[in-house]
């Protein structure tokens, strides 16, 4: 690690989803899923938050603060990011806020955070549950900061922050002045486990609730969404292959060409 | 997560417990995958580093069996028999490794002195030590009487004891091989003893290890005492004799884990067969939609399993709750759960045909693993002997109270809840208690065949008892699986109402002591027409559950 150690102050943006094993059902409502008998779990994209959030806490001192817009239980999320060593959590719950979209979701973070010190913010890249790849990027456009998304490895020195990203075909570097987003890449890093000295030790550290009117924001108003789920369906189920019958190697090849060419159209 | 404001048990908040089991359930996707699982299983590899990278600092596992005071973390018996279940459902030979330590710290826990618990207990908690369990011997498995390993006082100049000599061998040790100090049991002038002994000590030959059917991924070891020196600060509780009453204390709670590993073993197996069974495609259509697969070889599992599952849990609550004497529950739960497990894995093996005994389908390894659960621990015939010991004489005791008032219990639920096959556990419970007395009144308590045949009863009608319980608190708090619980203990209640019936008929005729009339009596006196008739509907009651297993429309 190069240049002066400072203390660095991180948020961890962090939402509860779905564990990916889980049986989805679509509700009667036909836009949203049965959740009676589904796992939920930390967002594996804002694993790797957490993960790097305690990494540089460990190098460069400061604090780990977890922040997640949702239900109750979604405070269970917050307790295990507690038990991996992040130091401080907030939930906001509302019911206000269960009807945001992304954007919304954002909004709301933001507000939140416009009154806390902070150096830097992490973020998964995306929710695996919605894949929106939104609400990472809308913080830091709302907080008017830099944002580097699908970072696989960070450097911090000298009040600034060097990420490095894959695109196609190479590894791009980005520098930002603090305080500045990103959000992750698999790869970052392999997450720590929730130890069980972690857990023991999570159950007293702070666990803000708060709603909407408590970080200022009009519950009517933030609301809104500017997006709505028409339907959801599930992808259509593959239909069976198709052995192609015939006499010799020729005679399949011929039906093959024939039935990619009339029946498929393909070629 | 039900947060409801019960009496105070024992041990960590749900919460706590379920990010413990969040833990071991990361475990499968790094140290314990199923490639690295069914590796240790094919090289008979005991994977020491993964083991003590379990109780190191990352992770600190062991810390849930030592109790707050001693660096631990205070876990109570659900919290126990929940991680355990937990661990055996991804490997039982690693979790027979974890078990040691538990096992081990036992005779610590229950009898050691303040200064040995500090020493020995913290040591535990630091994470640095494997720990195994000694007791068994060549002559004496259940049968500790038989004990032969001796522990013979050393005396200074003074007279004064400074130390025993261990001279003897064990066998059949989990992790005996490898662990950093042992509890071992030996008989002193004064009775047998338990003594930690560390690796090293002069005399102390840790074997190598046994080759298994199953658990190979465990260390099972001969070991050897020859004039082996220990001092007199490491006879456990200071006390020379106390060791058989430290054993039998915490039977009641070990044998409780053992049906919680057989448990996780049941459960790793069904959730093998119910995907499989539901994408493999004979004949047109999948194996899951398929009567006489499904009820042959995978809902009487389910349930069983189910029904496991409520008797573990509502045994290890009331020892969280400071029940004591809990030894029989403990055999019940060990005997039903371990059984169980075993016939699912068997079965499993059947429902994936050709690939189910082909090793990388792993329900080939679960079979191989599970069957030590009917063992070690006191075999299943063991727990038999034990059940039908203590019940009989607790129902000649309570002149018969015991099983009424279960009886007239299951009686009352089934005014409220009348489609949990309560009525049939309470008529099982009732033919149950006549039978015991018959049993008693004609002196056929010496044939151990009879007394095995009501230890078969006993166990269903209490463990049945349990899932009826099960399905009113879930139909009481609204439960989602409520619905499932009750068609699952309906069916239980037929196989319960069934076995008792042909287990009357087993000793009465089978015995050989009663004429015609006073059989046909007996079975008036016992309902038998009524017990039998528990077959009403049960096919019905299957298809019911096979369409909640498998998620049919």
């Amino acid at each position: 690690m190069k240049g002066r150690l400072q203390k660095v102050e991180i948020i961890v943006l962090l939402k509860q989803v779905p564990a990916t094993e889980s049986f989805v059902e679509i509700a009667d409502d036909g836009v949203s899923i049965k959740t009676d008998r589904v796992n939920w779990v930390i967002n594996p994209y804002d694993e790797f938050a957490i993960e790097e959030a305690i990494q540089i806490k460990e190098a460069h001192g400061g604090s780990v603060t977890v922040i997640s817009v949702g239900p109750e239980k979604a405070s269970e999320a917050i307790r295990t990011a507690l038990a991996m060593g992040a130091d401080k959590g907030v939930l906001i719950n509302d019911p206000a806020a269960e009807k945001c979209d992304c954007l919304g979701i954002a909004r709301i973070l933001s507000e939140a955070l416009r009154n806390v010190p902070f150096d830097l913010i992490i973020a998964g890249q995306r929710a695996v549950d919605d894949d929106n790849f939104q609400v990472g990027p809308a913080v830091a456009e709302f907080l008017s900061i830099p944002h580097i998304s699908m970072v696989i490895k960070e450097e911090i020195a000298d009040g600034k922050i060097r990420c490095h990203k894959v695109v196609e075909g190479g590894t791009v570097i980005l520098e930002a002045p603090l305080p500045a987003l990103f959000t992750t890449q698999r790869g970052l890093n392999e997450p720590r486990y929730a130890s069980l000295p972690g857990i023991m030790k999570a159950k007293r550290k702070p666990l803000d609730i708060k709603t909407l009117a408590d970080i200022g924001l009009d519950a009517a108003k933030a609301g809104k969404p500017k997006t709505k789920i028409v339907s959801m369906k599930f992808p259509p189920e593959r239909k069976d292959g198709r052995i192609i019958e015939g006499e010799s190697a020729q005679a399949k090849a011929a039906e093959l060409v024939r039935a990619l060419s009339e029946e498929a159209k393909v070629i | 997560m039900a947060t409801s404001p019960e009496t105070v048990l024992d041990g960590l908040d749900s919460e706590s417990r379920q990010m413990v089991i969040d833990t071991v359930r990361q475990l499968k996707k790094r140290l314990l995958t199923k490639e690295k699982i069914l590796e240790f299983d094919k090289n008979e590899f005991f994977p020491e580093e993964t083991i003590r990278e379990m109780l190191g600092p990352e992770i600190g596992l062991q810390l849930l069996v030592i109790p707050e005071e001693y660096g631990g973390m205070g876990g109570g018996t659900l919290d126990c028999a929940e991680i355990i279940r937990e661990i055996s459902s991804i490997c039982l030979g690693v979790a027979t490794g974890f078990f040691a330590i538990q096992l081990g710290s036992d005779p610590l826990r229950v009898g050691a002195t303040e200064e040995q618990k500090v020493k020995w207990l913290g040591a535990i908690a630091d994470g640095k030590v494997l720990v195994a369990y000694a007791v068994t011997e060549a002559g004496a498995g259940s049968n500790l009487a038989a004990l032969k390993t001796k522990a013979d006082p050393v005396s200074n100049d003074a007279g004064k004891i400074i130390g025993y000599k261990i001279n003897g061998t064990k066998q059949f040790i989990s992790t005996g091989g490898y662990a950093d100090f042992i509890t071992v049991l030996a008989k002193t002038p004064e009775g047998p003893s338990f003594f930690i002994v560390e690796k090293g000590t002069k005399g102390f030959v840790q074997g190598k290890g046994e080759e298994k059917h199953g658990i190979r991924a465990s260390n099972t070891s001969p070991l050897s005492f020859t004039d082996v020196f220990v001092p007199v600060e490491n006879l456990i509780g200071g006390v020379p004799g106390q060791g058989l009453k430290q054993a039998n204390e915490v039977f009641g709670y070990t044998r409780l884990m053992v049906a919680a590993m057989g448990l996780g073993a049941g459960e790793a197996a069904l959730k093998i067969v119910i995907p499989y069974a539901m994408e493999r495609i004979q004949f047109g259509s999948p194996l899951s939609e398929k009567q006489g697969y499904t009820h042959k070889l995978v809902v009487p599992n389910a349930v069983r399993i189910e029904v496991a599952a409520a008797y573990i849990e509502e045994t290890a609550i009331r020892l969280d709750s400071g029940e004591k004497d809990l030894q029989v529950e403990g055999s019940i739960a060990k005997l039903f759960a371990t059984e169980s497990a075993n016939k699912t894995a068997d079965d499993a093996i059947q429902a994936l045909g050709g690939y189910g005994y082909i090793s990388e389908f792993e329900v080939e390894k679960i079979k191989r693993d599970v069957k030590i659960t009917c063992i070690y621990e006191g075999t299943s015939e063991i727990q038999q002997s034990i059940i039908s010991t203590f019940r009989w004489k607790k129902t000649r005791k309570t002149k018969g109270k015991y099983y009424m008032a279960i009886s007239s219990e299951m009686e009352e639920l089934n005014n409220v809840m009348n489609d949990a096959g309560c009525l049939f556990y309470s008529l099982a419970a009732s033919a149950l208690n006549d039978t015991i007395m018959l049993v008693n009144d004609n002196r056929l308590t010496k044939e151990q065949y009879i007394m095995f045949a009501l230890a078969d009863m006993m166990t269903h009608v209490e463990v049945g008892a349990s899932m009826a319980r099960k399905a009113m608190n879930f139909t009481k708090s609204g439960d989602p699986e409520a619905k499932k619980i009750r068609a699952m203990s309906r069916i239980f209640a037929n196989e319960t109402s069934q076995l008792v019936a042909r287990n009357i008929l087993k000793i009465l005729m089978g015995s050989g002591v009663f004429d015609q009339s006073s059989i046909s009596d007996f079975m008036e006196t016992v309902s038998y027409n009524k017990l039998i008739c528990s077959f009403q509907n049960i096919i019905k009651d299957m298809d019911m559950v096979a369409d909640m297993l498998f998620e049919r429309g």
